[in-house]
């Protein structure tokens, strides 16, 4: 559906993307993760028709991005969205929707689905941030369209926003249409995505199964505990199941996978210690991103 | 049934022009300035009104002059060159990028027209409501001249604005005041002080040339011999008249140097803007 073949983007000398080889398939959710600067907006933008390739080429639908039939079976919410001031929440979309040919019903659907309907006549200069950024979501759901494009969807949106993010993307998946999204953190979207995508300084360092990424993930976790009590020793007992582990003020540090957990609340318990409370952290995407870029693993 | 593109964006940008403060400065001083030439016009011809009418027209070919070129480079730039994430969201949409621009540029051309037509309509009604209807031929081409204008100044800043976003307007806007000055004020005094350092014969030959390289020029010629015949001519358009050998040839080439200069520059903002990264 989305195809990115040896796609390459650079800005004056500065190189954004280079030799990106991806295929998103039709009814597939892809997440395009990566930290801040590593070309995901750039990627994004290409496949809207919005950036022209320096190299290779995007096809949607195999159809150069950059042609308006292309951009017929796409939607796109930037990362930032803005719209004239003057202008109301109800004369945008329907300056949208009319430029979409979608039907007039459409209006009033899609700005109580972006919570906004109490505030459709007002202009949208008086909006605060969350509402610019959801009445632009309300923009992209418009058409029907077969693909939909988010760039950080998560950062932008407010509570409400979210929300209708989330049923969005859902409902898209569930009619078997295709959505693109980035993140440069994980959050709840780790359950939206059926693969991810890593960027790191413009250039794909991983393809990852939601599986793969989250047992990834899981190895550099970390299992933190309040006991009751000190008991001696515990630390040298629980050392061949955690070497890292330590103390920190009066909570027990415990990196590690999260297959190692349960035996490690087994040998607490042994030595005698009561637990108080538990988290468990994953393993933060940062770190697994200088280790795909280190080439480790 | 779905609605044209162009005709979409230029009546969003028509309605959002009417609503821009911008827009209703310039409707507001225009109009102002227009009935205060007219009025004192009247007044110093001793209320017998038909003697000034001459100078009362140079003097709003004058504003015209300076006003509509500065306000269609102005709010030109302003409207054409959107935030960034407004013309990301635009630009993505299933339609190519030249009718949703020249859609746009057709809607502030309607606006800023409009605008005039207050300020003529106002000057018109106090000068030939005095004078009769004499001149008022030459009047109503003074303001489809305006609105030519208007057209050719906005294609100048459509070529600034093209593919411009965010932050890089700035740049743009005090572009457009620099080409404003120098198309107003520079470009004369450089074309006389030009001719003056030459023979008679190139000099001519230079002072007709500039009469046509700058739409300005254009039409202050042609205006001021719709208006008044030759009597107010300066010496650009003396020699321009003399070249053309009468004021038919002239008007086809005033005529023809305004069109140009209205579609030679959209044709280098719609390649620009095609080309552009947004
Ligand atoms: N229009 C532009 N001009 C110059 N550099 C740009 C432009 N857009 C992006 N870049 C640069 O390209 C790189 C990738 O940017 P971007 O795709 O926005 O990254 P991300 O979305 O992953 O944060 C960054 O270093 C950014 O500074
Ligand atoms: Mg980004």
């Amino acid at each position: 559906m989305i195809r990115f073949a040896s796609f390459g983007k650079a800005f004056g000398t500065h190189v954004a993307v280079t030799g990106l080889d991806l295929t998103i398939e039709g009814g597939e959710t892809v997440a395009l993760l990566g930290p801040n600067g590593s070309g995901k907006t750039t990627c994004l933008k290409a496949a809207a028709g919005l950036i022209l390739p320096s190299s290779g080429q995007v096809l949607v639908d195999g159809i150069p991005a950059s042609r308006p039939k292309a951009r017929q079976s796409l939607s796109f919410l930037p990362q930032k969205v803005a719209f004239p001031e003057a202008l109301t929440g109800l004369e945008v979309v329907e300056f949208y929707r009319k430029l979409r040919g979608a039907p007039a019903g459409r209006d009033r659907e899609v700005l109580r689905f972006a919570s906004l309907n109490g505030a459709s006549e007002r202009f949208v200069g008086t909006y605060s941030g969350g509402m610019v950024q959801r009445l632009g979501l309300a923009v992209a759901a418009l058409p029907d369209s077969p693909v939909l494009l988010l760039d950080e969807p998560t950062a932008a949106l407010d509570p409400e926003g979210l929300c209708a993010f989330y049923a969005l993307v859902e409902k898209r998946k569930k009619q078997g249409k295709t959505v693109l999204f980035t993140s440069h953190h994980l959050g709840d979207v780790e359950r939206l995505a059926d693969r991810f995508a890593v960027l790191v300084g413009g250039r794909l360092a991983a393809v990852l199964s939601s599986t793969e990424l989250a047992s990834r993930l899981a190895e550099r976790g970390v299992l933190r505990l309040r006991l009751d009590r000190r008991p001696e020793n515990l630390l040298e007992a629980l050392r061949p199941l955690s070497p890292a582990a330590t103390w920190s003020g009066d909570e027990l540090i415990l990196p590690g996978p999260a297959s190692g957990r349960p035996a490690l609340i087994d040998a607490v318990r042994a030595a005698g210690a009561g637990i108080l409370s538990l988290t468990a952290d994953e393993g933060r995407l940062d770190a697994l991103y200088s280790e795909l870029v280190g080439g480790k693993e | 049934m779905t609605q044209s593109p162009f005709l979409l964006c230029a009546r969003q940008e028509l309605l959002l022009a009417v609503r821009s403060r911008w827009t209703q400065v310039f409707a507001a001083v225009f109009a102002g300035l227009s009935l205060a030439v007219a009025v004192s016009g009247y007044t110093l011809s001793g209320g017998r009104g038909v003697q000034d009418f001459s100078r009362t027209t140079a003097s709003i070919v004058q504003l015209v002059l300076l006003l509509v070129p500065l306000s269609a480079l102005l709010i030109g730039v302003l409207s054409l060159s959107p935030e960034r994430g407004a013309a990301e969201l635009l630009f993505s949409q299933p339609v190519s990028r030249r009718s949703v621009f020249l859609g746009q540029a057709a809607g502030l051309w309607a606006a800023l027209t409009a605008a005039q037509a207050i300020g003529f309509g106002a000057a018109g009604a106090v000068i030939f409501s005095h004078s009769g209807s004499e001149g008022i031929g030459g009047f109503a081409l003074l303001f489809a001249g305006a609105s030519v204008l208007t057209a050719s100044f906005l294609g100048i800043a459509a070529i600034l604005s093209a593919g411009v976003v965010g932050r890089r307007r700035a740049k743009a806007l005090a572009l457009a005041l620099v080409i404003w000055f120098v198309a107003t004020v520079l470009f004369d005094i450089l074309a006389l002080g030009l001719a003056s350092l030459l023979r008679s014969g190139t000099a001519s030959r230079v002072l007709i040339v500039s009469v046509v390289l700058n739409p300005i020029g254009a039409l202050r010629t042609g205006a001021l011999l719709a208006l008044q015949g030759t009597t107010a001519f300066g010496s650009a358009s003396l020699a321009f008249l003399r070249f053309t050998k009468g004021p038919g040839g002239a008007a086809m080439l005033l005529s023809g140097s305004l069109l140009l200069w209205t579609a030679v520059p959209f044709v280098f903002a719609v390649r620009r803007l095609e080309k552009a990264d947004i």
